[in-house]
């Protein structure tokens, strides 16, 4: 019942990590911004022409993967700019400081702290209340006096509640209905707590203590010892 | 392996052994198991109560009363007194705590404090909610840090 491998998890604030599967799934996802000088035939890499000789206007709007923004970004040169995507923005900042459970956050993107904490790297004005917000979404703690601030941290604060409940009190049902919501570092937490109560419930049952065949071994689909003749 | 000696074994007699040995014995119909003083319905039942009247953990009779009522009442029911009311009473005492636990955690993460003190837990119940604490901790923490770009070390204030 134990893992096969130890998987490497999500970087830490405004790091990635780079061996970590859903850092790399996460710097694909795409962020609006704009070209500040004429990029030489880069049209079709960046999907606005169909020559191969063709230039990127100056000034053209761009829907650029993380991982791109971040290396080209650089206030000298001055090639890209980024803008934050809208689920970061004001509006919906008020939407989570409302009521950050009915927010479904796997539809805004999969990797919602994940990106926000890695748009913190842009410089940004709006940066402080962003990080803020992430984390209040789960918690849903008391919002800071500070003007409008709301940021991921509340967000996370906000849903916690509801995930661990969730996680811990559904044994042996149809969790797909609460777990679409739910962006993929929740999602992670979310097994996790399961993982808790399977194990708690196996254990009660008595199952802790019996020799199971591994779930590796039993898809290698050799013959099993009773069937063999002779 | 550990040694040791016990008994000695006379017939009629009771006698102290440690549980794996007397489950042992037990499956083997060597023997009566005597259940502990705090397995009684009058005794779980006031602590069913105060468990539910006080805010704070009561202490448990012994730090393993959930193994050891798995392991009385799975091999030894017969010699236990109105057993299933024990298993019952155990259970609703589980659920009043979880429940407690629960409940303080999610304050704990409302209010982002830095330390909880968790008086009279036992270890089943740590190791039921312990790693999806922990790891929400961690994010918590993570997310946390995105605030300070420039430090390293905590800070309540934001």
């Amino acid at each position: 019942m134990s893992e096969a491998y130890f998987p490497v998890g999500p970087g830490l604030g405004m790091e990635e990590n780079f061996l970590s599967l859903d850092d790399i799934l996460m710097s694909q996802e795409k962020l609006p911004g704009r070209a500040e000088s004429a990029l030489p035939r880069l049209a079709v890499l960046l999907g606005q022409g169909a020559g191969s000789a063709e230039s990127v206007p100056e000034g053209s709007k761009l829907e650029i993967p993380l991982w791109l923004a971040k290396g080209l970004h650089d206030s000298k040169r001055r090639i890209i700019s980024v803008e934050l995507p809208k689920i970061y923005k004001e509006a919906w900042r008020t939407v989570f400081s409302a009521d950050a459970n009915v927010v479904d956050l796997h539809k805004m993107g999969p990797y919602y702290y994940g990106f926000g904490s890695q748009l913190l790297n842009f410089d940004n004005p709006e940066n402080p209340e962003i990080a803020q917000t992430i984390l209040q979404a789960t918690e849903g703690g008391p919002v800071l006096p500070a003007s409008n601030s709301v940021c991921p941290l509340q967000t996370f604060t906000a849903r916690f509640r509801r995930i661990m409940d969730s996680s811990q009190n559904a044994y042996n049902e149809d969790t797909s209905a609460l777990v679409a919501q739910l962006d993929e570092l929740e999602r992670a937490l979310f097994q996790v707590g399961q993982k808790g109560l399977n194990d708690f419930q196996c254990w009660e049952k008595g199952q802790a203590s019996q020799i199971t065949a591994s779930s590796l071994v039993q898809s290698y689909g050799k013959r099993k010892f009773t069937e063999v003749d002779g | 392996l550990f040694q040791g000696d016990l008994g000695p074994f006379n017939p009629g007699l009771p006698v102290e052994v440690p549980v794996w040995l007397a489950i042992n014995l037990k499956q083997r119909q060597k023997c009566r198991l005597i259940p502990p003083e705090w397995m009684d319905v009058g005794k779980l039942e006031e602590i069913r109560d105060q468990e539910r009247k006080e805010d704070t953990f009561t202490p448990m009779p012994s730090p393993y009363y959930m193994e050891l009522t798995k392991l009385l009442l799975n091999y030894a029911s017969d010699n236990i007194p109105k057993a299933d009311e024990i298993r019952t009473l155990v259970k609703d005492t589980w659920d009043t705590r979880m429940a407690k636990l629960r409940l303080s955690a999610d304050s704990f993460v409302q209010q982002q404090e830095a330390h909880a003190k968790l008086d009279n837990l036992t270890l089943m119940e740590i190791n039921t909610t312990g790693t999806f604490l922990t790891q929400a901790l961690d994010h918590m923490y993570k997310l946390r840090t995105n605030l300070q770009p420039g430090e390293s070390s905590h800070s309540q204030d934001f």
